[in-house]
């Protein structure tokens, strides 16, 4: 692929220096003039999934509204608290059934019950918030939303509880019982995007002549299969056209084409396959800013771990065990002590996600001002695997429409949905209500 | 909360039982379970207000079970998993709920198996990962593997990544597919001898390209769709060639964009069978029955013999059919091939067994900590890993006794794991067979490395996730979940003392009534392992104290250490082989089980029991079985 970078990468020398030093082209070339012209710049929105829950002493800040102080689970966001909304006593209500962790991960975002399924009838009963937000803004982007994740969809199926474990493997859910595969590879997910934002090869056309074909084909079998064949057919028919409507969007006649905020260039790349899982983290955290920063995607999921995750922390100083086992502390004071520092790690990684949105600059501010970057686990104390309370945290401004630097503490069982109402808003893609919502939650948007 | 309690301790009573398959229910119990409806269902549940529309008064009612199997199946899971009644209500006791589950199951098994056996559904499936990649490199000839990029596949029904259920489509499928096929095609253009295979014939005098293009895809769609293909479907493909050739004739370019096309076509990408238009069971097509052999005995598409079968309408000869399965069971001597063909049933040894025993996990989901183990590398972890596939694959080929995987004298073992496992004698990177001395603690899978790996936590082993392991993967009885809120783990006696060992604080555990039934009976069946340590070499201290390896089972059985479980284990080969038949029938359709499909496993396991566990009874069993063979009838239209 010719990906080698033996120049500085851009990422190092943001790493490095700030701000300042990484302008891109776009920014340092416009005058006023132009800026103010040019069209609003794009909403983002991407959702971490940190499995296992964290420890409850250690997460609330104390203090409500803008004076607050950070607890020590989110200390490392110290820097960002000015763009951050720390949100207490939300909880997921339809995911306080069925199991300890399944339901609570397939329904983090979609705020819905799944159904118990080992396969047959496999249904998250909704759409999940992402998607909700890609259906509308994937119509401006090659890629409508970009599902990454640190580890491969679980084995097997979980017959202690009677679920697939293909429901702890996914947050992202384009449809009820359309789960969407992830991405694991930093390495791959640099190529898409580069695939993605580099249409204009010379294979072009010919790529239209194959997927002609292909979708010929699929049309032709459509109606020779059963009606439970054909949703499969479907989702295939689907697949490939999408394909289609990327080639599309890039050959759109005048000003509708679409071109990339910042080009994505080899030094973008991610080093050489890395083994740490902690390298690894910061290379797909990478490659969201990338999506970004470039509009490859507006919207995105990250998996921190599948639910249940056995990740082995021992890369941390001071952690032996993986992070599952960890969380059912029992309240064993070393395994407290553990179980911290792996809750504590997971803050840091979203914290330096933020930083780099916010050190990628564009128009009069950063990426980060115009992005909505959510935070969370599916449930709040992994001893005890309880829906209620969650932690959540929202970092990012939304163009100026959240009103952050604030912890706001809700009345008992607010639901998460009435959050993701709001944030609906705040993304300018008002919906009446998002699953269980009963109102949209005060104090998240700017007044 | 003390009834909540309660309720998980009668719960637990239900984990070591076998499903309730052949139970005939008595008079007596039908009578019990009458009551039992009346007594805790009816209050919620009747009339047109009745919760969930479950009208247990007069509508869903013990009597018309036969007629409503979806429905009573749901009511004995609830009960059994203690959801139903709801924990505010009356319960029952322990000894009711598990006559009610077990009547009730054992009615619906009764009911299913009556009529004789049906073909279960056989939804259309997306050929998973590795079978990509398999089928990719047999069609083409090419050694690389081009399935990287793809997505893993997640699981369902009997807990195997084939089943149809849980092969979804992404957007993300199509561009990774289509990215597969040109890299494949790349490598398989490059190399002189897999170019020859696929480019067949080459514009010259008076063939044209348009003739020469013909050829080629003849030959070549057929294989790649694994049936027949008609002359309009190849005329399409043409139309392809001849666009693309018209651009800048090229032949070679339009040929493989052609190829390409074909490679990314829902002909290639699903498993398709036709629907049967007939209103009575049929037999599968033959070029349909070739490709469920292949893909569930080689993981890949059907090599040219079993093309030529099919074509000449002969698999579905029960003589013809048997032979294949023998001739694709065996391994490379008897077949006669060499190299990588040889060995394809390695593809079913391993993508099998490495999901049965869960395996597949190690150094992925499961990666030993570095405070358990000393020295853990890559040469080890491969011996770990293909220690099971190889063994398995043994028993495959050598048709030996499914019981061997529960006790044996021979396993295989490359250098680095037969230094781990402390055995003499000469060995490479490469594992070899080894015959196992008296004492060397080895044989089975319950003594395998990786089998005792991916049952601990990375830093210490655990009797009770290998307890557990043994009740779900050995016996197919998996305990119910941990109630909620469980209490901890003791760390201190009620008079303060500090229990000194985890034995002492899992004995502690038990006394908790929550805790004891599924406890009882996971705990002992680990203690057995505890001579193996996280990655499974043999120890006898531990924390400074002799390994205890003791166990007593509820019902009083006592037994002490690795070789005396397995004893107790093969006591109950009839559990071993039924949920081993499961498994592999799962395996084999692809798909959830249906309980019709319980009848069919009833009917191999007594095959198996006649003929002394051999492996290929079993897999001669699901080949000729119902559901594997047969074609469910059209279903019947909806009257407009």
């Amino acid at each position: 692929m010719g990906v080698q970078a033996n120049r500085i990468s851009r990422r190092t020398l943001l790493r490095g220096a700030g701000a300042a030093l990484a302008l891109p082209w776009l920014e340092a070339m416009a005058t006023p003039a132009q800026a103010a012209s040019a069209p609003p710049l794009p909403k983002r929105f991407a959702a971490m999934f940190m499995p296992n829950g964290v420890r409850t002493d250690m997460w609330t800040p104390d203090g409500e509204g803008r004076d607050f102080s950070l607890s020590p689970s989110l200390e490392p966001l110290a820097s960002r608290r000015d763009d951050l909304l720390v949100l207490t006593q939300l909880w997921n209500q339809a995911s306080n059934v069925g199991d300890g962790h399944y339901v609570k991960t397939s329904g983090f975002l979609t705020c819905t019950t799944i159904n118990k399924s080992l396969g047959i009838d496999l249904n998250c009963n909704g759409v999940s918030l992402d998607q909700l937000i890609a259906e509308k803004t994937g119509q401006y982007t090659p890629l409508p939303s970009l599902e990454l994740a640190m580890e491969p969809v679980s084995i097997g199926v979980d017959r202690n509880v009677g679920y697939t474990r293909v429901y702890g493997s996914h947050i992202a859910w384009k449809g009820p019982t359309m789960p969407l595969a992830r991405e694991i590879n930093p390495q791959l997910v640099y190529e898409r995007l580069l695939r993605a934002a580099r249409p204009h090869s010379a294979g072009q056309p010919r790529q239209r002549l194959l997927l002609d074909r292909v979708l010929g084909d699929a049309r032709q079998l459509r109606d020779r299969v059963g009606v439970g064949d054909r949703q499969r057919l479907d989702e295939y028919l689907q697949s490939v056209r999408s394909l289609e409507e990327r080639l599309d969007r890039a050959a759109a006649a005048g000003g509708n084409a679409w071109s990339p905020l910042m080009s994505i260039v080899d030094t973008d790349a991610p080093g050489d396959a890395p083994n740490g899982h902690a390298e690894r983290v910061r290379m797909m955290l990478d490659m969201i800013v990338l999506a970004f920063r470039s509009d490859t995607t507006r919207v995105s999921t990250f998996m921190f771990g599948n639910a249940v995750s056995g990740q082995n922390f021992s890369f941390l100083e001071g952690v032996t065990g993986s992070h599952h086992d960890t969380s059912h502390h029992q309240n064993d004071a070393e395994k407290l002590r553990q179980y911290q520092l792996i809750n504590r790690w997971h803050v840091e990684q979203y914290a330096y996600l933020l930083n780099q949105l916010s050190a990628a600059r564009e128009g009069d501010g950063s990426v980060l001002d115009n992005s909505v970057i959510l935070f969370g686990s599916g449930l709040r104390d992994g001893n005890s695997h309880s829906p209620r309370n969650l932690p959540i945290l929202v970092g990012g401004r939304a163009g100026g429409r959240l009103a952050t630097g604030q912890h706001r503490i809700y009345s008992r069982d607010t639901p998460l949905a009435n959050l993701y109402l709001s944030l609906l808003d705040a993304l300018d893609i008002p919906a009446e209500r998002f699953a269980d919502s009963t109102e949209r939650l005060a104090g998240v948007l700017v007044s | 909360m003390d009834l909540g309690r309660l309720t998980t301790a009668v719960l637990a009573c239900l984990c070591l039982r076998g499903p309730a398959l052949a139970e005939a229910p008595g008079a007596a119990a039908a009578g019990n379970s009458a009551e039992f409806v009346a007594r805790f269902c009816v209050e919620c549940h009747q009339g047109s207000e009745a919760e969930s529309g479950l009208d247990f008064a007069d509508q869903v009612t013990l009597a018309k079970l036969a007629e409503q199997p979806a429905e009573w199946r749901k009511v004995a899971q609830r009960v059994a998993d203690g959801e139903m009644p709801p924990i505010q209500s009356d319960q029952p006791d322990a000894a009711s709920r598990e006559q009610f589950v077990l009547f009730v199951r054992g009615k619906l098994h009764e009911a299913a198996c009556e009529d004789g056996i049906t073909p279960g559904p056989m939804p259309l499936r997306r050929l998973n990962r590795n079978e990509f990649a398999a089928t990719i490199r047999d069609l083409l000839g090419i050694q690389v593997d081009v399935s990287q990029g793809l997505p893993a596949d997640g699981a369902g029904g009997e807990g195997f990544d084939n089943a149809a259920e849980t092969l979804f489509i992404s957007p993300l499928h199509a561009e990774k597919y289509l990215e597969a096929a040109h890299t494949a095609l790349e490598h398989a253009l490059q190399e002189p001898r897999t170019r020859e295979r696929l480019l067949i014939a080459t514009p010259a005098g008076d063939k044209s390209p348009q003739q020469a293009a013909r050829e080629v895809l003849a030959a070549f769609l057929p294989r790649a769709f694994r049936r027949a293909v008609a002359d309009a479907e190849l005329t399409e493909y043409l139309e392809l060639f001849d666009v693309a050739y018209q651009q800048d004739e090229s032949y070679v370019e339009a040929v493989r964009l052609a190829l390409e096309a074909a490679l990314v076509s829902p002909h290639f990408i699903f498993l398709l069978e036709r629907p049967n238009a007939e209103p009575t069971v049929q037999p599968l097509g033959d070029y349909e029955l070739a490709a469920r052999l292949s893909y569930f005995l080689w993981g890949s598409m059907p090599d040219e013999e079993l093309f030529q079968l099919a074509g000449a309408r002969k698999l579905n000869d029960p003589d013809v059919l048997r032979g294949q399965v023998e001739r694709m069971l065996a391994g490379g001597e008897q077949s006669g091939r060499r190299g990588r063909g040889a060995n394809r049933v390695r593809g079913f040894a391993q993508n099998f067994i490495e999901q049965w025993l869960g395996t597949r996990a190690l150094g992925r989901e499961f990666k030993p900590d570095a405070s358990a183990v000393r020295r853990y590398d890559s040469e080890l972890e491969g011996g770990l890993k293909y220690e099971p596939v190889l063994f398995f694959e043994e028993i495959l080929t050598e048709n030996r006794s499914l019981l061997e995987l529960i006790d044996a004298d021979y396993t295989y073992a490359n250098r680095r794991l037969a230094q781990h496992y402390g055995i003499k004698g000469e060995f490479r990177e490469q594992p070899r067979r080894v015959e196992l001395e008296a004492g060397s603690h080895r044989g089975g899978l319950l003594s395998m490395g990786a089998v005792l790996a991916v049952s601990s936590y990375p830093h210490r082993t655990s009797p009770v996730l290998r307890g557990k392991w043994i009740l779900e993967t050995i016996l197919g009885t998996p305990p119910p979940p941990p109630p909620p809120n469980v209490p901890p783990l003791a760390e201190k006696s009620a008079d303060g003392e500090q229990p000194t060992t985890l034995r002492e604080r899992l004995e502690r555990h038990r006394q908790d009534i929550a805790c004891a039934g599924c406890h009882s009976r996971m705990d002992p069946l680990g203690f057995g392992l505890e001579n193996y340590d996280v990655v499974g070499r043999w120890r006898t201290e531990l924390d400074g104290q002799p390994v205890d390896a003791r166990g007593t089972l509820p019902d009083g059985t006592e037994f002490e250490g690795p070789e005396q479980l397995k004893k107790l284990l093969l006591s109950r080969k009839e559990l071993v082989i039924q949920n081993l038949t499961r498994r592999m029938l799962g395996y084999a359709l692809a798909r959830q089980l249906t309980a019709e499909d319980d009848c069919v496993i009833e009917e191999i396991v007594a095959e198996l029991q006649k003929s002394d566990y051999k492996s290929h009874t079993l897999v001669m069993g699901i080949v000729t079985s119902v559901p594997f063979r047969l074609q469910a009838a059209r279903p019947e239209s909806p009257q407009p």
